[in-house]
């Protein structure tokens, strides 16, 4: 079942069209991620979803409401984690957890939120002394307390550490496994290929790509190296005929074979045949940040102004 | 309890946190403990000055700093997330600065009458009147700095940059009397000049000045709508 429905939105700033006829759906109970550069319209989107802006053209269903005429019923079933949204400086934690808990129809028990996002400890904290981490995990527990359906959280891990970054992935993880749906912003790549059942790629407006992180990966279709130092003389002949090897090149001690496809499996099995041990075997392994060149033609650190 | 009250009481644990709040009781108190030496016995111009000072500092100082800081920090946008509005934020925070104000004139007349040996306000109901009109007033004001303020800090800049002239033309800082003819006129019809002569007639059971009440009514108002048109919530 499809829990979000986004058919042709358009939404334009001035005459720059933000966000130019994007069409997705999310089905209940996945992590979906919009990922892309800055300025390619992944925020605008959520935000029209959110109910936070109102869409120029298109349709916009989430939880089948209309997110404009519909929003104060929608609000109760979504949570909502905004980028560059703080709390007041001297509000302590369980006083925005109880707060904001008595802003939904049946809120989840806060104190247990507490507990679950390890905020036991600094429950009378104000919010200026806490960690980048810790302010983090505080958002997200305010975007649950109102037991959302579907919960959207918008470049979660920005400025965080990578300790703390991994912490957070494994706790959103924890959110799907409770049965809700997530939507997750995100312009780093590592992130989107941890968590995400599925991407949409958005690059100028536009959605370039939708699939599985590990469709996309694969979907890019160029020349993947291996390279290894050989410990005993071989023939290249012994690997020029295998399946999906393009050419095989020597440079001082090391072996570069350039291939496509699953053709490294190939490679190492040919060798052990052959006897040939290797050493120092590598693999240059594909990312989404091949696909993101692949897919746009541009590096996916290139920064549009808007 | 409803997202509504709740969102009172923890807004304001945060305006007694907030140490803006001591500022703006502390200043009048410290200006009629000071002064109050060379006033004689039944004196009501220091108090009703002292009293301005507060609700000015609340007003043009508090009011629009934590608005302000509200929608630069999202708290606006996030609340226009949930059920509950940016409005009731607004609003609740309007009310609880407007008890504040009241909770610190009601203490500046106390310590007054008590200690310095003021006279008791003459008339109650004008002293509400006026209490109540020029508050909307110079809050109107408030409102209009923190609608158009770029930042939190940008308005509490501004807002400290508008209470000094406003005090000087209010006569805060000097008797009227001592003023410039001119600039002693220009200033009866600011929000501050008005607002201190009011009281002051109240309290002394001088008569009542229709005209002052009628242009703080109409300064709340336009200056009100004003605000209202150009807030932006982001």
């Amino acid at each position: 079942m499809a829990v979000i429905e986004v058919n042709d939105l358009v939404k334009t700033y001035g005459r720059l069209p933000v966000v130019n006829e994007v069409s997705f759906s999310v089905e209940q109970g996945e992590i979906f991620g919009i990922l892309g550069p800055n300025g390619a319209g992944k925020t605008t989107t959520v935000e029209c979803a959110e109910g936070l802006r109102r869409p120029d053209s298109g349709s916009i269903r989430v939880l089948g409401l209309d997110p404009v005429r519909d929003g104060r019923e929608l609000s109760h079933q979504v949570g909502v984690q905004l980028q560059e949204s703080l709390l007041p400086e001297n509000i302590k934690v369980w006083e925005a957890l109880d707060l904001y808990a008595s802003f939904y129809r049946a809120p989840k028990d806060w104190r247990e939120l507490l507990e679950e996002w390890g905020l036991a400890d600094k429950r009378q904290a104000r919010f200026a002394t806490l960690s980048g981490g810790q302010k983090q995990r505080l958002f997200i527990a305010l975007a649950l307390v109102g037991d959302p359906k579907v919960a959207f959280l918008d470049e979660l891990t920005t400025g965080l550490d990578p300790a703390a970054r991994r912490v957070t992935w494994e706790l959103i993880k924890r959110i799907r496994t409770g049965g809700v749906t997530v939507v997750l912003v995100s312009h780093y790549m590592d992130e989107v290929e941890e968590l995400c059942d599925r991407v949409a790629v958005f690059d100028r407006g536009r959605i370039v790509a939708l699939d599985t992180p590990s469709n996309l990966i694969s979907a890019v279709d160029a020349d993947q190296h291996l390279r290894f130092r050989p410990l005993a003389p071989f023939d290249d002949a012994l690997l020029m005929g295998l399946p999906g090897v393009v050419s095989v090149t020597r440079s001082g001690d090391r072996v570069i074979v350039t291939g496509r496809g699953d053709f490294a499996g190939a490679v190492t099995s040919a060798l052990a045949r052959g006897h040939v041990p290797v050493a120092e075997l590598r693999v240059g392994r594909h990312t989404l940040d091949d696909a993101f060149v692949a897919l746009t033609g541009r590096a996916f650190g290139t920064q549009e102004t808007r | 309890m409803t997202g509504f009250s709740k969102l009172a009481k923890v807004e304001s644990k945060l305006l007694l946190r907030d140490p803006s709040a001591i500022f703006s009781m502390a200043v009048p108190l410290f200006i009629l403990v000071i002064f109050s030496g060379g006033t004689s016995p039944g004196d009501t111009a220091l108090p009703s000055m002292s009293m301005t000072i507060a609700v000015g500092l609340v007003g043009l100082y508090m009011v629009p700093t934590t608005l302000a800081t509200y929608r630069e920090r999202g708290i606006l946008r996030r609340l226009s997330t949930t059920p509950v509005s940016p409005g009731a934020l607004l609003s609740v925070q309007l009310i609880l600065q407007l008890v504040f104000a009241l909770l610190a004139s009601a203490v500046l007349v106390t310590v007054s009458v008590v200690i310095f040996q003021a006279a008791l306000p003459a008339r109650a109901v004008a002293m509400v009147t006026a209490f109540l009109l020029g508050t909307s007033a110079i809050f109107a004001v408030g409102l209009l700095i923190a609608a158009t303020a770029a930042s939190g800090r940008a308005a509490n800049g501004i807002g400290v940059l508008l209470y000094f002239p406003l005090a000087f033309l209010g006569g805060l800082m000097q008797p009227k009397e001592a003023m410039p003819e001119l600039l002693a006129t220009i200033g009866e019809f600011t929000p501050l000049g008005l607002f201190r002569q009011a009281v002051h007639d109240a309290w002394s059971g001088a008569a009542t000045q229709p005209l002052l009440l009628a242009i703080m009514a109409v300064y709340a108002l336009l200056i009100g709508l004003v605000a209202a048109r150009f807030f932006r919530w982001e």
